[in-house]
């Protein structure tokens, strides 16, 4: 028997392997997976026996082997029980994971919002792949603008205007160009008192030093401010934004990372600041979302 | 090439290689069957029956090797075979040991080890190139899982090696074999129904 090997055969068969090959997964979900069952098929009773010689030569260890048979089913049954308590365990972690993360906060006016657990369903493959899918919508009265926060008080980007479908939205994080330039306030040390001074009776609090952020992608912002303020690595950064909704003020966006000269502005410096929530890490957040009729201000 | 010889060779090849191998395995280096029976064929069948073979081998290769694909709609995600890349990668694999096959003694079994490393890192490499092309528009997981690309070659590489000397074995076998393969390249002495040995 001769296959016919003609070379205008061969030739298109190639052609048609190399299309397939730069098809996307979503072309051929519909048909690949019954041309594999279909050429598997014949190879499937050597690949059973084939299976069986090699757990034959290298077999799976039997739990407690030599043990008396009584203990070994005592043994077998502690590990069945350890099972479901680790499972009881991890379930109660998880619960109380978002317990923390919907009474971690403790907002200064209650009736301004209210916290809304969300989980990231999805997350754009597009350039830059920032944006992420959560689910809760309009619907769970989730609105554009609403911040999105993770771990209590790290702030991790806005809710975005438009649909992402029904009872969910995107989430633009704050590393993401999109979301703009943002307001802040690097949280400085008071400068330290001079030697010999009568220390304070209560401590000095933090100097405030506004700064405006550009997002700069992974996860980091870049700004400048005003010389005249001592701004050091590792000093906390939080927004103060005229133009987010009131539950954002004051959440933390990250730490200084470095300080430097603004070749651009001599009269200004130049700070580098790196999130403290990871957005492209999260996997649960919390919207906090306006409670109706008190939200002022935020952006249209 | 008798093409009812070569397609349960084949299937035996692959049968090995997925439910057998892994015993052999030396941490990620795993060795491969299917190269040596491939580069067997590459060195005795004519072109265009080398270039079919690879072809099939490559198919069976994609109808095993799916790629897990998550949707948003759905929390399980799915697996879907992407046939075409392997079958270019067998190509790519076989394509070597035609070309360097005129320049090997191909009666000595090392010369069928070498054909096998050949074509299993010649295809190796091809296949990381697509899965590696196919990641900048289609698979957001590359086709050779997670890691580096530099990292998955390598562990190919040694694989390829570790084939090529483990496939020492069954090249010995396969050249046993040869008069029932009626490759039109082995020349007359090993046509069918003439008998070969050291017997007189």
């Amino acid at each position: 028997m001769r296959f016919p090997t003609s070379q205008r055969l061969l030739t298109g068969a190639v052609a048609l392997a190399a299309l397939c090959a730069a098809l996307p997964e979503r072309s051929q979900a519909a048909w690949s997976g019954a041309v594999s069952v279909a050429l598997w098929a014949p190879l499937w009773p050597a690949t059973a026996l084939l299976s069986l010689a090699r757990n034959a030569i290298r077999p799976s260890d039997p739990p407690y082997e030599g043990l008396p048979e009584a203990l070994r089913d005592a043994l077998a049954e502690r590990d069945r029980l350890q099972g479901e308590l680790d499972a009881a365990s991890l379930r109660l972690r998880q619960v109380e994971t978002e317990l923390g993360e919907l009474t971690g906060y403790r907002p200064g006016r209650e009736d301004g919002w209210r916290p809304r657990l969300a989980t990231v369903v999805q997350r754009s493959a597009g350039r830059p792949p920032g944006l992420f899918v959560i689910d809760q919508g309009p619907e769970h009265g989730v609105d554009k603008g609403d911040p999105v926060v993770v771990g209590g008080n790290r702030l991790v980007g806005l809710v975005a205007a438009g649909s992402a479908g029904a009872g969910r939205s995107l989430v633009i994080p704050l590393d993401d160009a999109r979301a703009g330039r943002i307001d802040a306030v690097v949280m400085a040390p008071p400068p330290a008192p001079p030697a010999g001074a009568k220390p304070p009776s209560k401590p000095p609090a933090p100097v405030a030093v506004l700064v405006q952020l550009l997002p700069a992608g992974k996860g980091r912002l870049v700004g400048e401010f005003d010389p005249s303020g001592e701004v050091k690595p590792g000093d906390p950064v939080i927004l103060s934004d005229a133009t987010w909704k009131p539950g954002a003020q004051g959440m933390r966006i990250g730490t200084v990372e470095a300080v430097g000269v603004l070749d651009a502005n001599p009269l200004r410096r130049r700070v580098e600041v790196r999130m403290d929530a990871d957005p492209a890490r999260v996997g649960r957040v919390v919207v906090k979302v306006s409670a109706s009729g008190t939200a002022t201000g935020g952006r249209p | 090439m008798r093409w009812w010889v070569f397609l349960p060779a084949m299937a035996i090849a692959l049968s090995v290689d997925v439910a057998f191998m892994p015993v052999l395995a030396l941490g990620p280096f795993e060795p491969r069957l299917w190269p040596v029976v491939l580069a067997f064929c590459a060195m005795y069948a004519s072109r265009e029956s080398t270039l079919w073979a690879a072809l099939v081998t490559g198919l069976w290769l994609d109808a095993a090797h799916a790629t897990v694909v998550a949707s948003a709609a759905d929390p399980v995600p799915s697996a879907v075979p992407i046939i075409g890349p392997h079958v270019l990668a067998c190509l790519a694999g076989a394509w070597p040991v035609l070309e360097l096959r005129a320049v090997l003694y191909r009666r000595n079994v090392l010369a069928i080890a070498f054909a096998a490393g050949t074509c299993a890192a010649a295809s190796a490499l091809a296949f990381v190139a697509l899965a590696g092309i196919r990641a900048a528009y289609a698979d957001a997981v590359p086709l050779w899982g997670t890691g580096s690309g530099a990292a998955a070659v390598g562990v190919d590489l040694g694989s390829a090696l570790y084939t090529a000397v483990l496939g020492l074995l069954p090249a010995r076998l396969l050249h046993e074999t040869l008069p029932a393969w009626d490759f039109a390249t082995a020349g007359p002495r090993f046509s069918p129904g003439v008998r070969i040995g050291r017997d007189p």
